[in-house]
């Protein structure tokens, strides 16, 4: 018997196109808080996947208390006491929390002597005695859809700890919680750990590993690069390590040329779909020939901020003028008539029509007019020409050409096609969020190439970005935003990237004062 | 460049092999039977005809029973390129083809008024009936399919009703039928030697698949249906405006359902039948699943299922086979095409993970 | 107005008992437009059989009639293994395939009925004639005015329904089962990762709907016409989608819908009746349930909640 609880040795994970995981090799022992650190793409949450029974691994093995298994399904891993609390939760909404974190293990009693019937009462008690032996705080009855998402998330711990599980893998829990939340967060895994639980966490986050880990495994490109022991080595190490490289590559940016105010936003109040305030009283303007980055952890309102600034969302309250003209209430249409450029977040439900031609999708915003139309009447000839034109320009590989459907494109590919067409409609405003979201290294590059190329040629730059290190290179002024506000907008100069994140925590400025 | 364009012949292929097999446990012979279906149609000569009768008159009624199933079948194509199931379309068929009948096919106009005036009216009506469902959709987010269902039913006993009560027949218990002059089919019109229905509206069918062709394929328009069809985010954020678009789409498909009303009870029939909406609406939705969604696919489809159930008489008098096996054929073609849509699938996954 | 009620309820029951089977269905995240020829082919199966065994009873036995109705149950739930796997294992769009199932069932029937008339009776007939069923009065409560109604004239079909409903009622709100389907119409990803089947939930749940809809449609059968023929086609199984989604997916609400559907049409005749206006006028109290229905989607189309995951396919990967 080996002193470990997991053992995965050798596993190699082959997608279509990709190596997920190329002869990584973990250990995890019993009773430890073990990190699993890396890039966007780095291969963690396949790695987790496997262990919990979503895939299986092409090459390698996994040993649980050292018994060579082969897990099939997550029901499997449930029974060898592995549980996961998912990035995107798995709860349904309309049920209570008692409801959820029973399902499929529900205590019943017989009706009559015979009927399987639902014990509510007693699940809400074992329920209500779980969350306070484990000091995880739930009112069992309440529904899900009422409670926020600290709480899912604390039902989803539940899930696992009702299921008994031994082994508990989070798939970065933190990122959509706000600093208190991620402190308390912490603070309960550090208790699980008390109790006797062994606990894998998935993240990018240095700060949370320093503060919580034991031992912390470094992926980047789907290989392992070290094993390290956290109390041991600074945060530099891993985030060097992490990027497989010295992080501090920068692009050649010349000196910064600010013309005229393009876009201002005055007072700007937005509202999600469920009539949620997002975007609280956001106020910035930003130049021609600059680069305005807005920095924020994920959920923090920016998405919305650009959406609003786009016309995809109508906003509440404030204002939103564009070369000196209000266009709060503007169609999207004409706001991009007016000059503004959008490369969404989603590119693939928003940025491109995924079963229409890389022709028609080249066009899709200018379709209506001429040379692409003739009053109604659309020139096919001219999409041809046109979409000939940029995919040799901007260098679009496709498989047929024009007449590729984009869905059967690679999404370095896809997202090309999508700044091709937003950079050559001309426009004073380039709105970019995250632009080189799961891209390879290369991409990257290229993409932060053109997006300070544009700059210079005069035009204004809103870049939204989760990536500190995207934000750090390009911006000209940064705009951090925390539960949507703009906590603080500074030169880029100004900042280091330690300001720049406690202000995404929420906790900037404190140096200020004193 | 459609990618799989043999699917729904595969489809249509392993469907008529089933029903060799069928008809040949019934004992009777199959491909006698197929045979049957053809001549029935005009489209192979039969053995014997009746005086003033041939095979280009069974070719022209066959065209008259073509007409309303190619314009239905158009319907539910240009609602689906907008991503809108039209279920509707009996309802949208009964609805123009009972104003068109009240307003027209009673009154004494001449020919060359009456028909170009039922045609317009059947466009219309459709058209208002299709906008409703649109508008339904867009302010009140009902969806598209319960709409229609809804309607469908809503049109079938009003216009019963009306039926009933101001325009029955005593003796067919139908509406009383119209008048020759405003019926978009010629009945027993000589020519030559030959006496048969000439089916104008096949002419307005043709247009109408022209139309549609011109409409998705080379218009601002077209552009616009079909972004908003594919991924309506995607075509929002471009700028489109998606709920107009979706009014447009159904506002051309319920004028299609409406032409395809007229052409069948002002012209494959002259007459109503009250409490009950012709199938060939729910037939189109297959019909058009089995052209491959295109303009040019529904043509072929609509002329395969039409062959299929205008040849079952014939068939059936001659072969000894049931006419409903005809049916029977057309729901299992049908449900073997609506597989397709996976078959389909799995390839491109296939093609797009190597 | 005993004959309202009387009428009344032997229409709802079965419009109720096929609404329940859509519930079960659609709560799944199936849709369900085939409830109209699942409920025909299940009365086309259960008509053949009490039509085969009729001879070997007497005339006044109610023995084919119950006979009857298990076959229309299994009848249904076996056509509606096509919906089921149209929907889940070929992931088909399944509205396509409930119109596509509609149009088979109506085809098949119409087809087998005339085909068996003719080689196994020997008659060109297009129709299964079905023996009128007995009426059941429980004595006692029905001489109490008004509630009385309610047990007076009774089809035997309508206890068993009732039964059935009850049953089906504590399935899915009390049961372990019950509660694993309404989770799949909200978000199955949480059905998987709590060890539960998906495509296996789903499956039954459009089996039971089947069943349920073959169920009503014999009931139809023998209330309506005593008869089966493609008549049965008239839009019953359309009717009970109203009725589910008036009742917002839910199933009391939902039997509120079926026995205001069906007292409006028993009421509605007597009132034609009664102001001796010609029967065509019965028509405009059939448009009733449907208007009902469409003004309450535009009117409270805010509260009328469709399950989250209805219609959407499932897929393991996809989040």
């Amino acid at each position: 018997m080996s002193d470990y609880i997991i053992e995965m040795n050798h596993i190699t994970k082959r997608f279509p196109g990709i190596v997920a995981n190329d002869d990584v090799s973990i250990q995890v022992k019993k009773g430890e808080i073990y990190a699993l650190l890396g890039e966007n793409g780095a291969g963690k949450s396949t790695l987790m996947s496997m262990l919990f029974g979503m895939y299986e691994p092409d090459e390698g093995e996994i040993i649980i208390r050292g018994e060579k298994v082969k897990i099939a399904s997550p029901n499997h891993a449930t029974r060898l006491n592995i549980g996961m609390v998912h990035q995107h939760f798995k709860l349904v909404s309309n049920y209570t929390i008692a409801e959820n974190i029973v399902m499929g293990m529900e205590p019943v009693k017989k009706t009559f002597g015979f009927l399987k019937t639902l014990d509510q009462k007693r699940s809400n008690e074992e329920i209500r005695a779980l969350s306070e032996k484990f000091g995880l705080e739930v009112d069992p009855t309440k529904v899900i859809e009422n409670v926020n998402v600290s709480m899912q998330q604390r039902v989803e711990i539940l899930k696992m700890l009702y299921r008994e599980a031994e082994i508990l893998i989070f798939d970065e829990p933190t990122a959509v919680l706000t600093p208190q939340e991620i402190e308390f967060l912490l603070e309960i895994i550090r208790s699980l750990r008390r109790d006797g639980k062994t606990i894998i966490l998935i993240t990018h986050k240095l700060e949370e590993i320093k503060k919580i880990a034991d031992r912390c495994a470094i992926l980047c490109r789907g290989k392992l690069v070290d094993v390290l022991d956290v109390k041991e080595t600074d945060t530099k190490t891993m985030a060097n390590l992490m990027v497989g490289r010295e992080v501090n590559f920068s692009v050649d940016k010349p000196k910064p040329d600010f013309g005229r105010e393009i876009l201002k936003v005055e007072h700007l109040t937005v509202q999600n779909e469920d009539r949620f305030e997002v975007v609280k009283d956001v106020s910035f303007s930003v130049r021609s020939g600059e680069i305005f980055a807005v920095a924020g952890v994920s959920g923090n309102g920016q998405v919305e901020l650009a959406d609003a600034v786009a016309g995809l969302l109508k906003p509440s309250g404030g204002r939103i003028t564009l070369n000196g003209k209000d266009i709060t209430q503007a169609t999207i249409r004409s706001r991009n008539l007016e000059g503004i450029s959008y490369i969404p977040e989603d590119r693939q439900n928003v940025g491109l029509v995924m079963d229409l031609s890389l022709s028609d999708n080249l066009a899709l915003k200018n379709y209506f007019r001429p040379p692409f139309s003739k009053g109604a009447v659309i020139e096919g000839d001219e999409f041809i020409r046109y979409s000939d034109e940029l995919i040799e320009k901007y260098d679009i590989r496709s498989g047929q050409g024009s007449g590729t459907i984009v869905r059967s494109m690679s999404g370095g590919n896809q997202q090309k096609a999508i700044i091709a067409r937003e950079i050559e409609l001309d426009s004073s405003l380039l709105i970019f969020v995250q632009p080189t979201r799961g891209l390879d290294i290369g991409a990257i590059e290229n993409i932060h190439r053109q997006i300070v190329e544009q700059r210079n040629r005069g035009k204004a730059v809103l870049l939204i970005s989760l990536e500190l290190d995207e934000v750090m290179n390009l911006a000209d002024t940064i705009g951090v935003i925390y539960n949507g506000r703009i906590e603080k907008i500074a030169d880029a100069g100004t900042l280091t990237p330690g300001e720049v994140g406690e202000f995404m925590m929420g906790v900037g400025g404190r140096h200020e004062k004193a | 460049m459609k990618k799989h364009d043999w699917i729904p012949v595969l489809t249509v292929l392993l469907s008529l092999v089933l029903g060799i097999v069928v008809i040949a446990l019934l004992g009777k012979n199959p491909f006698l039977a197929y045979y049957n279906l053809l001549q029935g149609s005009g489209l192979a000569p039969k053995a014997s005809y009746a005086g003033h009768k041939g095979m280009i008159t069974d070719f022209t009624s066959f065209l008259n029973a073509l007409t309303p199933m190619l314009l239905a079948s158009l319907s539910v194509l240009i609602a689906l390129k907008a991503g809108l199931f039209n279920i509707g379309v009996s309802g949208q068929m009964l609805a123009a083809a009972f104003v068109a009948t009240v307003l027209v096919g009673y009154s004494e106009l001449p020919a060359v008024i009456a028909k170009p005036l039922v045609i317009l009216i059947g466009f219309v009506v459709g058209a208002l009936v299709g906008v409703l469902v649109g508008f339904l959709r867009h302010r009140f987010n009902i969806n598209e399919v319960v709409s229609t269902i809804m309607c469908n039913y809503i049109v079938q006993y009003v216009v019963s009703f009306f039926i009933n009560v101001f325009f029955v027949d005593p003796v067919s218990r139908q509406s009383k039928n119209i008048n020759a002059a405003s019926r978009l089919t010629l009945v027993d019109a000589a020519v030559g030697d030959y006496k048969m229905d000439i089916p104008l509206g096949i002419l307005v069918a043709a247009a109408a698949v022209a139309a549609t062709a011109f409409l998705l394929g080379k218009t601002t328009l077209g552009f616009e249906i079909k972004a908003v069809g594919n991924s309506s985010r995607a075509a929002e954020y471009a700028g489109i405006r998606v709920g107009r678009t979706r009014v447009l789409a159904m506002m051309l498909s319920g004028g299609a359902a409406g032409l395809a009303g007229v052409t069948y009870y002002l012209g494959y029939f002259c007459s109503m039948q009250p409490r009950v909406l012709a199938s060939t609406g729910y037939d189109a939705i297959a019909v058009a699943l089995l052209g491959n969604s295109s303009p040019v696919g529904i043509i072929f489809s609509s002329f395969l299922i039409t062959v299929i159930s205008k040849g079952s008489t014939y068939m059936s008098s001659t072969a000894g086979v049931q006419a409903e096996m005809a049916s029977a054929l057309t729901g299992i073609i049908l449900l073997i095409s609506a597989c397709g849509a996976y078959v389909r699938e799995r390839l491109d996954r296939w093609k797009e993970n190597r | 107005m005993n004959t309202i009620i009387i009428d009344g309820l032997s229409f709802a029951l079965p419009l109720f008992i096929m609404a329940i089977g859509g519930i079960y269905c659609e709560r799944s995240g199936v849709t369900n437009l085939a409830i109209e020829g699942l409920q025909g082919f299940g009365a086309f199966c259960g008509a053949l059989f009490a039509v085969c065994i009729a001879p070997s009873f007497a005339g006044d036995s109610p023995v084919p009639f119950y006979l009857a109705m298990v076959f229309a149950f299994l009848g249904g739930m076996l056509f509606s293994l096509l919906h089921a796997m149209l929907c889940i294992r070929f992931k088909a769009n399944q509205v396509i395939s409930g119109v596509v199932i509609n149009i088979l069932a109506m085809s098949l029937t119409e087809f087998m009925t005339k085909q068996i008339n003719a080689s196994i009776f020997q008659a060109a007939s297009n129709k299964f004639v079905l023996g009128v069923s007995s009426r059941i009065t429980v004595p006692g409560i029905s001489s109490v005015p008004v509630l009385g109604a309610v047990f007076t004239n009774l089809y035997p079909f309508e206890p068993v329904i009732a039964l059935i409903a009850f049953i089906a009622w504590y399935v899915l709100y009390k049961m372990p089962f019950g509660l694993h389907l309404r989770a799949c119409g909200d978000n199955p990803h949480a059905v998987d990762a709590a060890g539960i089947e998906v495509g296996k939930v789903r499956l039954v749940a459009v089996l039971v709907s089947g069943a349920l809809s073959g169920l009503g449609g014999i009931c139809f059968a023998y209330s309506i016409s005593a008869n089966f023929s493609s008549n049965i086609y008239s839009g019953y199984g359309y009717l009970a989608i109203a009725a589910l989604i008036f009742g917002n997916w839910k199933i009391l609400p939902t039997l509120g819908a079926c026995l205001l559907f069906g007292f409006a049409r028993s009421g509605g005749y007597e009132l034609v009746k009664l102001l001796e206006m010609p029967s065509s006028y019965q028509d405009l109290v059939m448009v009733l349930p449907y208007v009902l229905t469409l003004l309450m989607l535009v009117f409270f189309g805010r509260k009328n909640h469709s399950p989250k995951a209805l219609g959407v396919i499932y897929d393991k990967g996809a989040r």
